[in-house]
């Protein structure tokens, strides 16, 4: 059955490719940067505030003061509990916020929630709100409306993804709730239960946007388009593929927003993104791929930035294959790769080799010592071992321009010490398929592929990607990692609530692992935008979601 | 006519129901497990099992193809699997600027490629001609990617006369519609050109020439009526593609019309999507096919429907 179905698949592909043919060829790589490595000297450079370009033109004024954001992808929701993209987190932030949010020096700060304690335990969140605040259809702000929040968030006929931050499916399908209880003792104090210790927790919350009570009501999953929240902005309009507009909540009880309108403009090719940049008919365009910089050097009312990002670029090594097991071969491949290279070739250097697991960014990093490119080291290690011969290996990852010319980088770099890699290119969803699989019919060698933590917590970082238990299919450890003093660091930090300690065991989880070498540890790239001169306050955070609460425009 | 074009409708019925299966088979054969890409990357396999419980996706193909089946019948086509939508929410707003635009593509690319094809067959072997024929080599050949782009950078960022795109206003249709009908408008002006120098070969016309009828008339009224069954059939298939919009023109100039829905749609394996997007394409062809064998009647009364 299998193999007739299979057949069938490729006929009928072969018949779509005929006829997509004709449509897809002209589609330019999003993210390609055909700059190669030519001008390595040059590219590469970033100031201390972030600017690779400053405009030379800071008094130019805007002729109004409509903020227009112009954006690669798409916004596909905005409802706040079922976000399927990070352009969905930037659209709906304008009009909703949380009890807790990350500022701009990523750290996590209250924003509906005044402050709030946690028992010595783990277990018990006590979050003390902020008074006075009001949705944007006139109901109260207070701990009843984010009980409403959770209410609808854990109900399981409302389909919503961020279910899963507060309940845990096993894989016998039974479910646990994370929280036991969600009390509200007066009207501004919510004191969150938890049945396990759970670390990331707080992270989550700010995630967790607070929906006008009153509108969930009203409109139910619909609420997605009427959103109400209490943000700096109130809602406008959302034409999915198109735009979405916010107008100035003057009634906003923070700091009052200055633009008058708000909107983000889905433009998904990146020459017609700058040229709106410099037509002016966008005030801010995120992302700027790198070989678009030089198109506007000349502009004098531009600048050009770059944000340090919480993408973690690396490539799995299957420990199961005899040729990985030795964890000397996995240190030479290792050492084989030229990091900096790496970084010029793929980020015309706006980027920086892997330091440890995680990035920088993540709670808790600890810098590791680097496994610097040694050519003969490597090659030491591998006769160590016992294969100075060589060997054969795959190396799965997207079809993207971008990625293949990581997976080729890759392929080169390892064939000098012997290791001849076969690169090869498939559509994401098929490696999905080809991933999530029983371990006995695994069959992935290598994989080329990335990472971002969105909560920024060691955990979200690591657990999916290395805990022993997380192999396919259950989850994404592909390097068939399995380390019980690993495991056991990562379980301690869920219950620790002492940072302190909490930062000792996930330092010792991170030396564990990038002395196994489950990986070939490649880089962290850094996010890149460009905006107008008169335009102040709107930044990208490291996860890639734009702010611009504080948004100005001079006039 | 009309007992004719009932007929044809009727008999479109089993061809779609054919394309719907095969549309249904196809795109539950791509591999690709959409409650692996919905349920994210960090997903474990139970939070997978529970994204395709919901979503219908664990039932056995023919049990699924025969809810899509009644859902057709009945007019409920379902959710999007990416945000919940309906499936008719999510694409009735793309209609427009496809159609819009193609509307205004097909205009100018007909006017000016028939007029050119007319021309140059007329003004055969002349400087006129291959200029015209030049013309239309470049409006087949230059890449509309490239063409997009390059207009922006002259008529937006050089100039400021038009802006980069979006459909708010009637000057944001100029460029898209340029790149898009550059290359139909070459197509039509070859076609228009071969057929109009086979038919001024034809009898009636050195007829027509010998009974001392001045130029106009002859090559109007009787080379051209007569090429124009060739034209509308080349012209009609023209706008079934168009209809079911361009991605590389939505993209250079950032239209939400069909073809981006549709790629991005794939891209996600929001099935439903998918499945009545290319449903309607299919739909569209048979209706465009129609509209022109009954436009054969129209130019030439001879045509007889049977």
């Amino acid at each position: 059955m299998k193999n007739y179905k299979s057949i069938i698949a490729v006929l009928l592909a072969g018949t779509m490719l005929f006829s997509l043919a004709g449509c897809s060829g002209g589609k330019k790589d999003k993210d390609s940067s055909s700059k190669g490595n030519q001008k390595t000297e040059e590219t590469g450079k970033v100031d201390k505030d972030g600017y690779i370009l400053k405009g030379t033109d800071t008094e130019s004024k805007s002729e109004d003061n409509d903020l227009v954001i112009a954006i690669e992808g798409s916004v596909s929701s905005m409802d706040p509990a079922n976000i399927p993209d990070t352009n969905a987190i930037s659209a709906t932030r304008g009009v909703y916020e949380n009890l807790v949010q990350f500022n701009e020096k990523n750290e996590l700060v209250g924003q509906l929630a005044k402050d709030w304690e946690i028992s010595d335990d783990s277990l018990t969140y006590t979050f003390h709100l902020n008074e006075g605040i009001k949705f944007h259809d006139g109901t109260d702000f207070n701990a009843a409306a984010v009980k409403a929040n959770y209410d609808r968030v854990v109900n399981k006929d409302n389909n919503l993804r961020q279910r899963r931050t507060f309940i845990v499916t096993n894989d016998d399908g039974s479910e646990e709730p994370r929280v036991a209880s969600v009390e509200t003792p007066d009207d501004y104090t919510v004191v969150f239960k938890l049945t396990k210790a759970w670390s990331p927790f707080i992270n989550r919350l700010s995630q967790f946007c607070i929906i006008s009570p009153k509108a969930l009501e009203e409109y139910g999953n619909d609420i997605m388009n009427h959103p109400v929240g209490t943000g700096p902005y109130t809602f406008v309009e959302w034409e999915e593929g198109d735009h979405t507009t916010m107008k100035k909540n003057d009634d906003y009880w923070g700091e009052k927003p200055e633009v008058d309108t708000v909107t983000i403009k889905e433009v998904p090719e990146a020459g017609t993104r700058t040229a709106m940049l410099q037509t002016g008919e966008a005030d801010f365009v995120y992302p700027m791929p790198v070989d678009q910089i030089e198109a506007v050097q000349d502009t004098k009312n531009l600048n050009v930035l770059a944000a340090d990002s919480n993408i973690m670029r690396y490539v799995t090594l299957n420990m199961n294959l005899p040729e990985l097991k030795d964890e000397k071969v996995r240190q030479a491949m290792n050492y084989a790769i030229d990091k900096n290279a790496y970084v010029q070739l793929m980020y015309s250097g706006y980027g920086k080799p892997a330091t440890s697991v995680v990035p920088q960014i993540i709670t808790g990093y600890e810098e590791q010592p680097a496994y610097d490119f040694d050519l003969d080291k490597a090659k030491d290690l591998l006769k160590e071992a016992g294969c100075e011969d060589g060997f054969k290996l795959t190396l799965w990852g997207d079809n993207s321009t971008q990625e293949i010319k990581g997976m080729t980088f890759v392929k080169q770099q390892l064939e000098q010490i012997g290791i001849e890699v076969d690169v090869e290119p498939m559509e994401p969803a098929t490696i999905s398929d080809k991933i999530y699989v029983d371990a006995d019919e695994a069959e992935v060698n290598m994989w080329y592929v990335n990472w971002s933590a969105s909560d920024f917590t060691m955990d979200g970082s690591l657990r999916s990607l290395l805990y022993s238990s997380m192999c396919p299919p259950v989850s994404a450890n592909t390097a068939y990692y399995s380390d019980k003093d690993f495991d056991k660091d990562l379980d301690d930090g869920l219950t620790n609530a002492d940072s302190d300690a909490q930062a000792k065991v996930y330092a010792d989880a991170q030396k564990r692992a990038w002395e196994a070498c489950p990986w070939l540890f490649l880089g962290n790239d850094q996010v890149i935008y460009s905006e107008k001169t008169y335009l102040s306050g709107v930044y990208v955070s490291p996860d890639g979601a734009f702010n611009y609460a504080h948004a100005a425009l001079a006039q | 006519m009309g007992r004719y074009a009932l007929k044809r409708i009727v008999s479109a019925i089993p061809l779609l129901i054919v394309i719907s299966f095969l549309i249904f088979m196809f795109i539950h054969l791509i591999p690709g497990d959409p409650a692996r890409l919905i349920a994210g990357k960090d997903a474990t396999k139970a939070d997978v099992e529970l994204v395709r419980e919901q979503l219908g996706l664990n039932e056995p193909l023919p049990i699924q193809y025969g809810k899509y089946m009644k859902g057709l019948v009945t007019g409920d086509l379902g959710y999007s699997i990416k945000n919940g939508k309906t499936v008719v929410e999510a694409i009735a707003p793309r209609f427009e600027p496809t159609i819009m635009l193609t509307i205004s593509s097909m205009i100018w690319a007909t006017i000016i490629g028939v007029s050119l094809g007319i021309i140059s067959a007329v003004m055969k072997g002349k400087a006129v001609d291959y200029i015209a024929m030049l013309i239309a080599i470049s409006g087949i050949s230059l890449p509309g990617f490239w063409l997009g782009l390059e207009l922006i950078q002259i008529f937006s960022v050089g100039l400021g006369w038009l802006p980069t795109g979006g459909l708010e206003s009637w000057q944001a249709y100029v460029l898209p519609s340029l790149t898009m009908g550059s290359g139909i408008m070459a197509i039509l002006a070859r076609f228009t050109r071969s057929s109009m120098l086979e038919s001024m070969r034809e009898d009636y016309v050195r007829t027509a020439r010998a009974k001392g009828l001045s130029e106009l008339p002859v090559v109007m009224r009787h080379a051209f009526k007569n090429s124009l069954i060739e034209i509308v059939t080349v012209g009609g298939l023209q706008i079934g593609g168009l209809l079911s919009g361009s991605v590389m023109v939505e993209t250079v100039f950032s239209i939400p019309g069909l073809g981006r829905l549709l790629v991005d749609s794939i891209k996600f394996r929001d099935y439903k999507v998918v499945q009545a997007l290319l449903l309607f394409f299919a739909l569209e062809y048979i209706v465009i096919n129609l509209i022109v064998d009954l436009l054969y009647g129209v130019i030439n009364p001879k045509v007889r429907y049977n």
